[in-house]
Order: C-alpha cells, then structure tokens, then sequence
C-alpha cells in the first residue's frame, strides 16, 4: 500500500499550494503516473478520497492519465517502447528491461515518474490567479 | 434536513495550473543526499528486499558472520513492528539499528538517513540494509543504497518472479535462497533465474542455501565488488 504514501504525497502538495494562491476550490488534480512506477490507479484514489475528507480539496477529483515507458538501449542504439513479457502472470503484459532489438539490457527514460502535471480550481475573483495558457 | 447551498463557480473563474511537480522526487533526493554521506565515508550500502520468509535476515546474519572479522558492517533492519531481526543480528556484536516502520510498507530515503545519524559511520565499509518484507512496495522507494539486492527462495514457488516483475527491474542481484529444498519443493533454480533474465539480462542471480554455505562466498564477493 505505497499508493497511500504516494496519496500523502499529492494531499501535501495540493493543501501547500492551495495556501499560497487565492483558491475557493480546488476541482480537479490531474496526475501523471509512469508506466514502469509501480502505483495502482485505484488504490490511489481511493487512498486520496480518504485523505482529503475533512480536508481544504475534498471533493477534488483526481484524474490520472498513464505515461507510456520509453527505453534507450546503450549497446544497438535502440530507443522507444520497451520489450513486453506476455505469459507473466500480470493481468497485461508486463513490460521488461530487455532490448527488443538485442536482448541487452535497456535504461528506462521515461515512464518512471509519478508526478502532479496540473490542477484546476476556482478562484475569488480577485484577478490574482494566472489564467490557464 | 438543512438545506445546503451550492455556489457553482463560472468558467472564468476556473483555472489550470502546470505544476509538474514529482511525487518521488522528495525521496530520490534524500536518496542522494545518503548516498553523498556514504560515498564520502567510503562505505557501500547494499538495499536487501524479498519477501516475508524469504531468508533476509538469514542471509544477513551469514554474510555479517563471514565479513565482520575483515571488515567494519553494520545492519539496518527494516521491520514493521517487531525487533526479531535486529536481535538476532544484535547478537553478533556489529552496530545494528532497528527501523521500525510501524504501519508503514516499505523502508525510505528519509528513515535510512535517520539510522545514519544513530551510528558512528568511522570505519564501516559496509551496510546492508533490510527493506521491510514485501515484494511490491520497496521498489518505488530507492534508499541511497550503492545496489539493490532480491531475495527469493524456492520455497515461494515457482511463480514468485512473475508475479512481482516489477522489483526486480531495479535491482542488480537477485539471491534464489534454500536451494537445498529447491528438490523436495519441486522448483527449478535454472528456470527462476531464466524468469529474471527475460525482465532485466545482465542482473546477477546467485543461487544459496544460508543452511550448507553454499553460495554465500559468491554473494559476499560480488557485494564487496559492487
């Protein structure tokens, strides 16, 4: 249950910035989640919902959109999505750290992060927010 | 009931904003910042995950026995609640710090950069540290550590690979424990090790039995090596 860590982790940064910025209410917090992290979309908002009651951002939606791993193979200069295994015992394919060109072993360059890409809220309409671009 | 009172607000007032903000990156830089700590005491920490059962603190106890002599380790023992594992260590006089995670799923940056501080860190050459038993959750959470290290053992199955692929793709050494049951379990070493190839090629996979010794001076030896 690291989602819940991961949900501390959003609430703390969504309360910190909603204190510093004239918000009436925070609407929607979107997140990106990597491919090769290991959180369980569900789990997290189900752990956020939990957090959040009682809180400033209850009510908030959390929107999680899946961030596609993209590998780099050092030894043939392969670059893109990574080899999948298909007969893990994962409900999908799970992807793996083998070159599908070469079988080498590849470094992951994207896919790995979990991160808070925006959030969306209402303001006072005092002019202070800077509006969406 | 009380009749509550809505106020919708209108699209104008509606704003998004970019963050990009990390959610991993506060434990990835107090990774680094133990990593510095060690590095500049010249020390390597290894990071010891598997499984409840798998033979962690077993695996542990053999390798501070055969180094402790040599070299100066210590232990951190990761664990949920109980001080089992750092007792049993304990015993072999070698610094050990009991991190108690109480609730908490895994070991992180910021518990392992406390333990630091309780030890004398003069002279140690080495630490291994063990990540609280579970095979999901320790993956996302790097500790400093110079390699990370897999223990499963035959007597999890033949599966036990598969079903948690995602550990191993960060770690650089997977220990296949109990061999000496892998016959009477009906499990395949050869085929838990062609299972972690097809997830990440070059990581070492070092067959042992913590009961007959074998393979520990090959686990000792690429620990020293890394």
């Amino acid at each position: 249950m690291h989602e819940l860590s991961i949900a501390s982790a959003v609430v703390e940064s969504v309360l910190e910035f909603v204190s510093v910025h004239p918000v009436k209410k925070v609407l929607v917090v979107r997140l990106a989640i990597g491919e090769l992290s290991h959180v369980e979309a569900d789990q997290l908002r189900f752990c956020y919902m939990a957090i959040t009651e009682q809180t400033p951002i209850q009510d908030s939606a959390l929107e999680i959109e899946r961030v596609e791993a993209v590998v780099r193979c050092e030894k043939c200069s392969y670059r893109g999505r990574p080899k999948y295994w298909d007969d893990a015992l994962s409900v999908g394919p799970v992807p793996t750290l083998q070159c599908p060109d070469c079988g080498a072993t590849v470094e992951a360059i994207e896919g790995s992060d979990c991160a808070i890409k925006s959030i969306r809220f209402a303001t006072e309409d005092d002019g202070l927010a800077v509006p969406a671009t | 009931m009380a009749m509550i009172q809505t106020i919708e607000a209108s699209p104008d007032e509606i704003y998004d904003i970019e963050l990009e903000h990390s959610l991993l990156e506060a434990n990835a830089r107090l990774a680094k910042e133990n990593r510095a700590l060690l590095d500049r005491h010249e020390i390597t920490a290894i990071d010891v995950m598997g499984a409840i059962g798998s033979g962690k603190t077993t695996l542990i106890g053999r390798l501070v026995e055969r180094l402790k002599d040599r070299l100066g380790v210590a232990v951190f023992n990761g664990d949920a609640t109980t001080s089992t594992d750092a007792d049993l260590i304990a015993n072999q006089s070698v610094p050990v710090v009991q991190i108690a995670t109480v609730n908490g799923c895994h070991l992180d940056a910021n518990l392992v950069g406390k333990a630091l501080q309780k030890i004398s860190l003069e002279k140690l050459r080495l630490i291994l540290i063990e990540n609280i038993g579970n095979l999901i959750c320790p993956a996302e959470f790097p500790l400093g550590s110079k390699a990370r290290v897999v223990v499963v053992s035959v007597t999890e199955g033949p599966y036990m690979v598969r079903k948690h692929p995602h550990m191993f793709l960060g770690a650089q050494f997977v220990v296949v424990n109990k061999i000496d049951l892998s016959e009477a379990m009906g499990v395949s070493v050869a085929e838990l090790a062609e299972d972690v190839h097809k997830l990440k090629p070059d990581i070492t996979v070092i067959p042992t039995s913590c009961k007959t010794g074998e393979g520990l001076d090959d686990v000792m030896a690429a620990l020293l090596a890394v």
